[in-house]
């Protein structure tokens, strides 16, 4: 049977400490929810942000940067930082993970979202968790912040994503988008989120209209609920 | 004249290394050999040359990671291999140049940068502003959205196309043989080092599609091309041996014996 495939979105925000430093703690917890969902037989890919965030800290205030570039040159220092720390945590839990960056613009190429799907199922299928992220460095679009939603939407199209799971700022909370509905559900902690993705199981193999049913076009068309 | 002189008023360049300078024969990981080179990038850095490298070696660190033995032939299996060792592969130089506080940036292309202008202009930028903050970007092909790229030859054309985009005054190619020789110096005794080509002529193609390297996917026929590319453009190319990166101290002094591709300046074209 074939297993679900769960895109996971993780803005930076989420994982920073009071100061607004990468917190080892949170993103450890992090590593063993993913790793453990997949672990009970999901299939996961990760969209996380972060690059730009983790260039000025490694940087500290040597350069003061505002324009398009100079966030591009910080996305380029800090990528190689985030796939590290990622690296560090997922080892904890004897998770092998991969760097895969992407531009948005790759919908327009369907070569290479052909390609790129092909590396996805490889990668599932060989149990490795795809770490992935905008390739800033040579993206022409406006970098956008911390709004890596679009880029999990566009993951989520080529894996043939069943959810899309949204890291949310309260420690241990998760939104839940099903394919296909608008509307979102909110869970607290590990455990409850495990059994609604669990849950939703049969739901997803019955509904015909499983092939065109889509993901919210945007963060803002999501309604949500407790869980 | 002695035209290696030309070579110690080089200030941006290009270094490409390798999987054969990266590894050792069996596949694993070399970090003797990386040590080196961060070392000596990080010193060529402070002297006041802007540093770009081009880094090959994702394929073979992921295969290690993952335990394999045999390079995988399937392109799907090389693409997720190559995701899962770009991430160790920048770690570990992150660590070796992070211990010549040396800051480097991970930079991911596909060799179509050239021909989408706006980003070749964005890419362009990008690495300028890296180079203007001291940090040294290390480049690698995006392998996992790539498509035939990954087939041919180990990042030297990926090399001299970063040379262009950005304007360089020499491209390094480290090898696993000291240059281009006169013939196959596995079967001539008498095969001697090319010093200077001014010209890449259809004898010396012919003289390069006979020697290559058994570990690495491109041979001398991708490092011709690589040298080509960047003569048209009136960048040197120096191809020698990176078993020992602090050769390029010598290199660079003109001293060490390589095979230089030297640019007339005059014959200059326009950047793209």
């Amino acid at each position: 049977m074939r297993k679900k495939t769960i895109v996971v979105r993780i803005e930076i925000s989420t994982l920073l400490d009071r100061k607004g430093k990468l917190s080892r703690e949170k993103l450890d917890r992090l590593a063993m929810v993913i790793t453990n969902l997949h672990n009970s037989g999901k299939h996961i890919l990760v969209v996380s942000s972060g690059a730009i965030v983790l260039g000025a800290e490694k940087l500290k205030t040597q350069h003061f940067i505002d324009d398009q570039i100079g966030m591009q040159a910080l996305a380029a220092v800090g990528q190689a930082e985030l796939i590290r720390w990622y690296q560090r945590s997922f080892d904890e839990y004897s998770q092998i993970i991969a760097q895969v960056l992407l531009t948005s613009d790759i919908i327009s190429y369907p070569v290479r979202v052909e390609n790129t799907r092909n590396t996805f199922n490889m990668l599932l299928d060989m149990s490795i968790i795809p770490i992935i992220n905008e390739n800033d460095p040579v993206s022409t679009s406006d970098i956008e912040y911390d709004d890596n939603y679009p880029l999990a939407l566009i993951v989520a199209e080529i894996s043939n994503a069943d959810f899309i799971v949204i890291k949310l700022e309260t420690n241990g909370k998760y939104l839940i988008i099903q394919r296909g509905h608008n509307k979102g559900i909110i869970v607290d902690g590990e455990t409850e989120l495990q059994q609604k993705i669990d849950s939703y199981y049969h739901v997803m193999v019955h509904g015909e209209e499983l092939e065109h049913a889509q993901f919210p076009k945007s963060i803002g068309d999501i309604s949500f609920e407790q869980g | 004249m002695d035209y290696r002189k030309v070579l110690k008023d080089k200030r941006r360049i290009v270094v490409k290394i390798g999987t054969s300078s990266l590894s050792y024969p069996n596949g694993r990981m070399n970090f003797h050999s990386i040590e080196k080179l961060a070392y000596v990038l990080s010193v060529l850095r402070r002297r006041g040359m802007q540093i770009i490298l081009v880094t090959s070696g994702a394929i073979g660190v992921g295969s290690g990671r993952l335990g394999l033995t045999k390079r995988p032939k399937e392109l799907a299996k090389k693409q997720a291999l190559a995701a899962v060792g770009q991430a160790d592969l920048i770690k570990i130089y992150q660590k070796f140049f992070e211990a010549y506080n040396q800051i480097v940036a991970q930079v991911l292309l596909t060799k179509d940068v050239i021909a989408i202008p706006l980003r070749n202009q964005n890419a362009r930028s990008t690495l300028l502003r890296l180079l203007e903050m001291d940090i040294i970007p290390i480049i690698n092909e995006n392998d996992t959205i790539a498509t035939y790229e990954i087939e041919i030859g180990d990042n030297d054309t990926l090399s001299a196309i970063v040379a262009t985009l950005i304007e360089a005054d020499l491209l390094v190619i480290l090898s696993d043989i000291d240059g281009l020789y006169s013939a196959d110096p596995r079967m001539e005794n008498k095969a001697e080092i090319i010093h200077s080509v001014f010209e890449i002529t259809p004898e010396l193609e012919q003289l390069a599609s006979g020697t290559g390297s058994s570990f690495s996917t491109g041979g001398m026929v991708t490092k011709i091309s690589a040298a080509r590319l960047c003569l048209k453009h009136g960048i040197d190319c120096l191809i020698t041996n990176g078993n020992d990166p602090s050769i390029l101290f010598e290199v660079l002094e003109g001293k060490e014996v390589v095979t230089h591709f030297v640019a007339k300046k005059e014959n200059l074209i326009d950047h793209v």
